[in-house]
């Protein structure tokens, strides 16, 4: 199994404070950097960064192209992975998209992981004009074209739904032959089947358990063996999982450190994405920290219709109540109720040996979330950099050698750095 | 474990009709697929109506896609499929095929 770090860069107001402090914005990119420089020391496998618009204090990665540039200066092996670039064209003109990837790709060695999306938050959607209900469609058919771009000499032109422009030879072209790995963000399951049909690496942001990873690994590598038709030239069968990372030398220590940030985490992801929160956000004048601080534990994720309330970590954590059986409304209380690998060194290391023995190809982590301190994010990653990862390094192999034979009679070229 | 789930669903009509769903999906009926996928869901909730209540009741409602057809539920009547076009993306049938196959297989219908 590999790791990666995906960040949003959060960054939630002051407390007592209605806007940030001048320089915070400044330092928490500039900490962003030192976490990634260290961790690709330590030999962590990837970045992935987001792209989200007008969901402050949530995600103030408004611009990954910049920020992944930057990182492949100061980094020499980790992949660098968009998580994922807004594909509907009112977000990202395909060409465009085209150009800064090729462009990432070359300036990186050939480092560039391109994760392709559509984003559903309505801050973002209807603050571009995209309708909601096509999202999907334009995804789909400007993916399509993007890859054309990426690969055809001269790209021949298109006329499509949403997006038409003539025949031009969009340059440069990337580094990586014929594309860099194609992923999509799947935050329900019937996306990672779509990905498997098309060749794409699925980006899951579901927080799985190992049986539900399980499960649905075995689905994803039949269909990318029976029914695949590859959306690009070469297909990247891979499967990721989100989960958080705070790891410290006792469970308790790492609660204290990191439950705090993973809470607000979910708080503000279901802030922007319920129907009756996210629309009525007052931009540039909310606070939502504050909001997050003021309500109590058991309220936080009921007011977005999560019943569950906030607290410890670990697949045993938490009352009895039954789950939310939506997909996306599972994450978030996922998210909140369980914290993912928040704990010992030990802890982490059995938690991410049963994904292990699912056959996880990747598991980022999301170790910068809510007010978290730089130091604290630091020393986890030396931590887990040191403690836990390489054992896993040591057993890749045999993980490869499983994808192979899970792979094995399947035509398609294959560009995936798993 | 067959990929699509659709030899798991216990009911004969409505496996016979996912699985003709998963042929159209492969020849590029997509309106076919989305159609099918609508049917079963319905099918779903009006054999186990108890699926519709309370507060999980409205989130099953609000659960099924909304990519052009979308589910509705007025006050005290059964859901119906209201369709806001008839033409459909091959990522977006797969959704509501995915999505059909998995409910009905978690319910064991």
């Amino acid at each position: 199994m590999k790791f990666g770090l995906f960040y949003e860069h959060q960054l939630p107001k002051p407390y007592d404070a209605d806007d940030w402090d001048p320089d915070q914005e400044h330092r928490l990119f500039k900490d962003a950097l030192e976490q990634l420089e260290l961790a690709d020391k330590l030999g962590f496998d990837y970045v992935f960064e987001v792209e989200h618009h007008f969901l402050e204090e949530y995600a103030h990665s408004t611009a990954p192209e910049v920020f992944l540039a930057a990182v492949s200066q100061r980094t020499k092996n980790m992949r660098l992975g968009h998580g994922i670039t807004l594909m509907p064209p009112r977000y990202n003109h395909p060409a465009r998209v085209a150009e800064r990837i090729a462009t990432l790709d070359l300036v990186s060695d050939g480092r560039v992981e391109f994760g392709t999306g559509e984003s559903s938050s309505e801050m973002e959607l209807g603050g571009f004009g995209v309708d909601r209900d096509e999202k999907k469609l334009m995804w789909e058919e400007a993916t399509r074209q993007c890859v054309r771009m990426m690969t055809e000499t001269p790209y021949g032109g298109y006329e499509g739904a949403y997006f038409g422009m003539p025949e031009r030879n969009v340059i440069p072209k990337p580094l990586q032959k014929p594309h860099p790995p194609l992923w999509v963000a799947s935050s329900r399951r019937e996306t990672t089947m779509v990905a498997a049909r098309l060749g794409m690496g699925s980006l899951g942001f579901a927080f799985e358990t190992p049986d539900e990873a399980h499960e649905r690994v075995a689905q994803y590598f039949q269909l990318v063996r029976e029914e695949c038709t590859p959306i690009g030239i070469a297909i990247n069968p891979a499967l990721a999982i989100i989960s958080s990372l705070m790891c410290c030398e006792t469970d308790e220590e790492a609660m204290a450190k990191g439950v705090e940030g993973t809470q607000f985490f979910s708080y503000s992801l279901g802030y922007y994405y319920a129907p009756t929160t996210g629309p009525n956000h007052r931009p540039g004048r909310e606070n939502i920290y504050r909001r997050f601080k003021d309500t109590p534990e058991e309220e936080r994720m009921a007011m977005f219709g999560l019943r569950r309330r906030l607290g410890g970590f670990g697949a045993g954590g938490g009352d009895s109540e039954t789950e939310p059986e939506d997909e996306v409304q599972r994450a978030l209380w996922r998210a909140a109720q369980r914290g993912g690998c928040i704990g010992s060194s030990d802890f982490i290391r059995e938690t991410l040996r049963k994904y292990e023995d699912a056959h996880l190809d990747t598991m980022i982590f999301v170790a910068q979330s809510g007010a978290r301190k730089h130091e604290d994010i630091m020393d986890s990653i030396q931590r887990f950099g040191t403690e836990v990862l390489p054992e896993f390094k040591e057993r890749h192999e045999h993980h490869q050698k499983w994808r192979e034979e899970q792979l094995a009679g399947v035509e398609y070229e294959v560009n995936s750095s798993i | 474990m067959p990929t699509t789930k659709v030899d798991r669903i216990k009911d004969e009509k409505l496996r016979e009709s996912m699985a003709a769903a998963h042929a159209s999906l492969r020849s590029g009926d997509f309106l076919d697929v989305v159609r099918r996928a609508a049917d079963a869901y319905l099918a779903l909730l009006e054999r186990k109506p108890e699926l519709l209540e309370g507060m999980m009741g409205r989130l099953r409602v609000m659960m099924f896609p909304r990519l052009g057809a979308r589910l509705e539920q007025e006050e005290g009547k059964a859901p119906v499929v209201e369709w806001d076009r008839e033409t459909f993306g091959f990522s977006e049938a797969v959704t509501y095929f995915e999505f059909a196959v998995d409910q009905l297989v978690r319910e064991e219908l």
